[in-house]
C-alpha cells in the first residue's frame, strides 16, 4: 500500500479534497488552521492511503499544528506528495512548493480554487507551470469536487508519478556550501534527500537541526554555514544565509508567475471588501457581532428550536412512552423491567433527546460561521479586548467552537502560535458553555423565565465568557508573568457556505451527541435509575430512602449555601462529570417525569427563580466533563495543569453561585 | 516625485506604500509575516483600522490579514 500526503498552505482546501478523494469526512472551515492533526484515509479507488496534513507556509514550524506536518515529512516517508496551491495566491503558495520539490519525492501539483482566481480576474496557465516545474499540474475546485477525478486517476499508479527533476541554482557560494554539507551527510543513513536537508539546515530549520543532532556532531556543518554566510556578507550579496536562499526562491517564483499568470484583468476582492467595510467597521463591527449572536440564540431557542423541540417532546411522552408501556404489559414484563424501561431509559435518555433540535440548530449556526469566513473577523474585532486580558484575538476561534463542544475546541487551540496563549486558551475552555450544558438552561429557562428564554440562555453564555476574560487576566498576570502576546490573523475571502457542506458539518458535530445519547447517557440513566430504585432496605424503595438519596444527601449540606441543598440537586452533579447532559437525565428520573412538562412542574416546586439561576451558573462552571479533562491532559501533557483546570472551575462555580444566591437573598429576591 | 518614508500606521486607509524596513519586531511575528510574503521591498496597503485601537487590516500580494498597531508601527514604508 502506498501512502500519499496532502501538503499545502493553510486554508487552501486540502481537507475538502481529502474528503472527496477518500470516503471519510474531516472537519472543514474557512480560516487558517482548521486541521490540527494529521488525518489518514483510504483512497476511493483503493490505490493506497491519503494523509491530510495541517497547513504550513514553509517547512519551519511556528505553531504546534505546523510541527505535526513538518515532523511527518521528515520522519516518515510518503511515496508521493500532492501539493495543493491556491490559484488566487500563487506567489505565496509556491514558496512551499519549491521546498517540497527539493524534498525530491514524486509530486503532483493541485492548482485549487481556479474559480476564486477567475472571479478575481486571475488566469493561471497550468501548462506553463507544468513545463517549468517539471511536474503534473491539475486544475481543481476542491469545494465542488471538480477535477478530483483526474487526481484520483493520477494517484491510481502512484509509483508511475515521475521523479522530480527540479533544481534551483543558489549561486556559486551557496552551491559550494550545499556540496560540502552533502559530502558530510553521505555517511548518515535514513535521511531524506540530502540536497534538501542541506538547504533546510542552511535555513536553520529547527526540526532538521534536531534530527541531525541526534545522528551526528553538527559543529562541522555549522562551520560550513557560517563560512558561507560571511562570504555572502563580504561580497554584499545578502546579510544572512536564510535571507539569501529566500531571495533566490522569490526571484524564481516571480519570474515563474510572470510567465504563468495573467493578471491584467485583476479586480479587488469586491464582495469581501464591501462586507468587511461593514462587518469590521470600527464602530459598527462589535455591535453587529453581538447582534448576530443574539439572533443566533433567538433562532436556536425561540423561533425554530423551541417549537421543534416541543414536537419531539410530545412524541416521546405520548406515543413512545405509552406504546412502550402497553407493549410491556402485553408481553407480561415484570414491574422491575417496566420501571427500568419507562422511568429509567425513556425518562432519562428521552429527557435529553428532546433537546436535539436546539442542539442541531446551534451546530448549524456554528458551521455557518466556520464556513463563511466571519470567524477570522470576530478574532479581529475581539483582539483589543483580549489583549487587555493578556491573550490574543485568535483564541476566539476555539472559544466559538467551544460553544459546540469543548473537546475539538481545545484541539483547535493548536493553531495559536505562542505556547503561553495556547495554554491559557486550553485552561479557560471549560468556561465556554458547550451544547451539553444547554439542556439544563433550556429546562430551567422554560420554567422560570418563559418570556425571555433566549435572553436567559444567552446570559449564561455571556457569564461564561466574562469569567473566562477575568480569569485570563488573573492567570496571565500571576501564572505566566504577563509575557506579551502577538497577534496576526489571515482574513480569508468571504464565501457563501454551500448547503451540502453545512449539512455535512452539522451532522458530523451532531453525530457525537447522538452517540453519547446511545452510550454514556443511556448507561448513566440506567445506573442512576437503579440507584434510585434500590436502597439499603431492598428494591423498589421510596426514592427518599434510596441509595441515590443517601449519596446526594452527602453533598447536599455543602450546596445549602448555594440555594439548592437538596439530595436531588446534589445527586445530579457527580454523574454530570461524565457528560453534562446526564444532569437533565438524572432530574427526569428523580422527578419521575417522562416528559418535559411534568419535569418543569416538579422543578418549579423545588427551585425558586433565584436558586435556579444559582444552579445554572454552577452547572455552567463547575467542572470540565470527563472527555474534556482527557483532552486537556493530552494537549498540555501535564497532570498539574489538568488538575488545576478542574480545581479552579470548582472553586469558581462555588463562589459564583454563593454570591448569586446570598447576594440575591440579601436584595430580597427569591 | 520625492518619496518619503514613514510608519505604516501613518498611511491613509486605502493607500499603498513599499516596505523599507521592519525593525524590532517579535521574531515569531516576523517569521509569520515573511510566510505571508511581507518583507522589504514589497508593496503593502492599509485597508482599515479596527475598533478600540485594535488591529489594523493590511493587504499584501492579494492576501488580507490583520496585525496590532504596535507591531504595525515597526514597519516603515516608502510613499511616493
Amino acid at each position: 500500500m502506498s501512502s500519499i500526503a496532502l501538503v499545502g498552505n493553510p486554508n487552501t482546501g486540502k481537507t475538502s479534497l481529502f474528503n472527496t478523494l477518500t470516503s471519510s469526512y474531516e472537519y472543514v472551515g474557512n480560516w487558517a488552521g482548521v486541521t490540527v492533526e494529521k488525518k489518514i484515509g483510504s483512497l476511493k479507488n483503493g490505490a493506497g492511503k491519503l494523509i491530510d496534513l495541517p497547513g504550513i507556509y514553509s517547512l519551519h514550524p511556528l505553531s504546534r499544528d505546523e510541527g505535526v506536518a513538518t515532523q511527518y515529512l521528515i520522519e516518515e516517508s510518503p511515496e508521493a506528495l500532492i501539493n495543493i496551491v491556491d490559484a488566487s495566491q500563487l506567489e505565496r503558495n509556491l514558496l512551499l512548493t519549491l521546498q517540497l520539490l527539493e524534498y525530491g519525492k514524486p509530486t503532483v501539483l493541485g492548482l485549487n480554487m481556479i474559480d476564486v482566481a477567475k472571479a478575481r480576474g486571475i488566469a493561471v496557465n497550468h501548462e506553463v507551470l507544468q513545463s517549468r516545474l517539471g511536474i503534473t499540474v491539475l486544475p481543481l475546485i476542491a469545494r465542488s469536487g471538480k477535477g478530483s477525478g483526474q487526481v484520483l486517476s493520477v494517484l491510481e499508479k502512484a509509483s508511475a508519478i515521475p521523479q522530480v527533476t527540479f533544481r534551483l541554482d543558489y549561486g556559486e557560494l551557496a552551491e559550494q556550501a550545499i556540496a560540502s554539507i552533502e559530502t558530510e551527510l553521505k555517511s548518515i543513513s535514513g535521511l531524506p534527500n540530502l540536497r534538501w536537508v542541506a538547504l533546510q539546515l542552511m535555513e536553520q530549520n529547527p526540526v532538521v537541526l534536531e534530527l541531525l543532532k541526534k545522528r551526528m556532531d553538527i559543529s562541522r556543518l555549522m562551520v560550513i554555514c557560517d563560512r558561507c554566510q560571511s562570504a555572502l556578507q563580504s561580497s554584499k550579496q545578502a546579510l544572512t544565509l536564510p535571507q539569501w536562499i529566500r531571495s533566490i526562491r522569490m526571484d524564481y517564483i516571480r519570474s515563474l508567475c510572470t510567465a504563468a499568470m495573467d493578471t491584467t484583468l485583476l479586480k479587488p476582492h469586491n464582495l469581501t471588501e464591501r462586507l468587511d467595510s461593514i462587518l469590521t467597521h470600527r464602530f459598527l463591527g462589535l455591535p453587529l457581532f453581538i447582534f448576530f449572536m443574539y439572533a443566533m440564540f433567538k433562532t436556536t431557542f425561540d423561533w425554530v428550536g423551541g417549537p421543534l423541540s416541543d414536537l419531539v417532546d410530545g412524541l416521546i411522552s405520548g406515543p413512545i412512552s405509552n406504546g412502550a408501556s402497553s407493549l410491556l404489559q402485553t408481553v407480561g414484563a415484570s414491574g422491575f423491567t417496566h420501571a427500568l424501561i419507562v422511568d429509567g431509559i425513556i425518562g432519562g435518555v428521552g429527557g435529553v433527546v428532546v433537546f436535539i433540535p436546539q442542539i442541531f440548530i446551534l451546530f448549524l449556526m456554528i458551521s455557518f460561521l466556520e464556513d463563511s469566513g466571519y470567524m477570522a473577523r470576530v478574532c479581529l474585532l475581539m483582539d483589543s479586548t483580549m489583549e487587555r486580558m493578556g491573550l490574543n484575538g485568535k483564541a476566539f476561534i476555539p472559544f466559538i467552537i467551544g460553544f459546540g463542544c469543548n473537546v475539538p475546541a481545545i484541539m483547535a487551540a493548536r493553531s495559536i502560535e505562542q505556547p503561553k496563549d495556547r495554554m491559557l486558551t486550553t485552561l479557560l475552555m471549560p468556561l465556554m458553555s458547550c451544547s451539553a450544558r444547554l439542556p439544563v438552561y433550556l429546562l430551567f429557562a422554560a420554567v422560570f423565565f418563559p418570556a425571555q428564554q433566549a435572553t436567559a440562555v444567552l446570559a449564561m453564555y455571556v457569564l461564561g465568557v466574562v469569567f473566562a476574560l477575568i480569569l485570563c487576566k488573573l492567570f496571565s498576570k500571576h501564572l505566566f508573568k504577563n509575557e506579551s502576546s502577538v497577534f496576526i490573523i489571515e482574513l480569508p475571502p468571504y464565501r457563501m457556505p454551500q448547503l451540502k457542506t453545512l449539512g455535512r458539518s452539522t451532522w458530523e458535530k451532531g453525530k457525537g451527541f447522538l452517540r453519547k445519547a446511545g452510550t454514556i447517557i443511556l448507561a448513566g440513566s440506567v445506573i442512576i435509575w437503579l440507584m434510585s430504585y434500590a436502597g439499603p432496605s431492598g428494591l423498589n424503595v421510596d426514592m427518599d430512602h434510596s441509595f441515590l438519596a443517601k449519596f446526594g444527601g452527602l453533598i447536599a449540606p455543602l450546596l445549602h449555601p448555594l440555594g439548592f441543598g437538596t439530595w436531588q440537586a446534589g445527586s445530579t452533579l457527580v454523574p454530570g462529570f461524565l457528560a453534562k447532559e446526564v444532569v437533565v437525565s438524572t432530574m427526569n428520573i428523580i422527578y419521575h417525569a417522562p416528559d418535559a412538562a411534568g419535569l418543569e412542574g416538579q422543578i418549579s416546586q423545588v427551585f425558586t427563580p433565584l436558586s435556579s439561576v444559582s444552579f445554572m451558573a454552577f452547572i455552567l462552571l463547575y467542572i470540565p466533563c470527563l472527555a474534556t479533562v482527557g483532552v486537556i491532559r493530552k494537549e498540555t501533557a501535564s497532570w498539574k495543569w489538568t488538575f488545576f483546570s478542574m480545581g479552579y472551575s470548582l472553586v469558581l462555580a462555588y463562589l459564583v453561585s454563593l454570591v448569586i444566591f446570598q447576594g440575591g437573598s440579601l436584595l430580597g429576591l427569591s | 516625485m520625492a518619496s518619503t518614508s514613514c510608519s505604516l500606521l501613518r498611511l491613509q486607509p486605502g493607500s499603498t506604500g513599499s516596505i523599507q524596513r521592519i525593525e524590532g519586531m517579535n521574531p515569531i511575528l516576523r517569521r509569520r509575516l515573511a510566510d505571508l510574503g511581507v518583507s522589504e521591498g514589497v508593496m503593502i496597503r492599509l485597508k482599515g483600522k479596527g475598533p478600540f485601537l485594535g488591529p489594523i487590516t493590511l493587504e499584501c500580494n492579494g492576501q488580507l490579514f490583520a496585525i496590532r498597531r504596535k507591531e504595525a508601527s515597526m514597519i516603515e514604508v516608502n510613499v511616493s
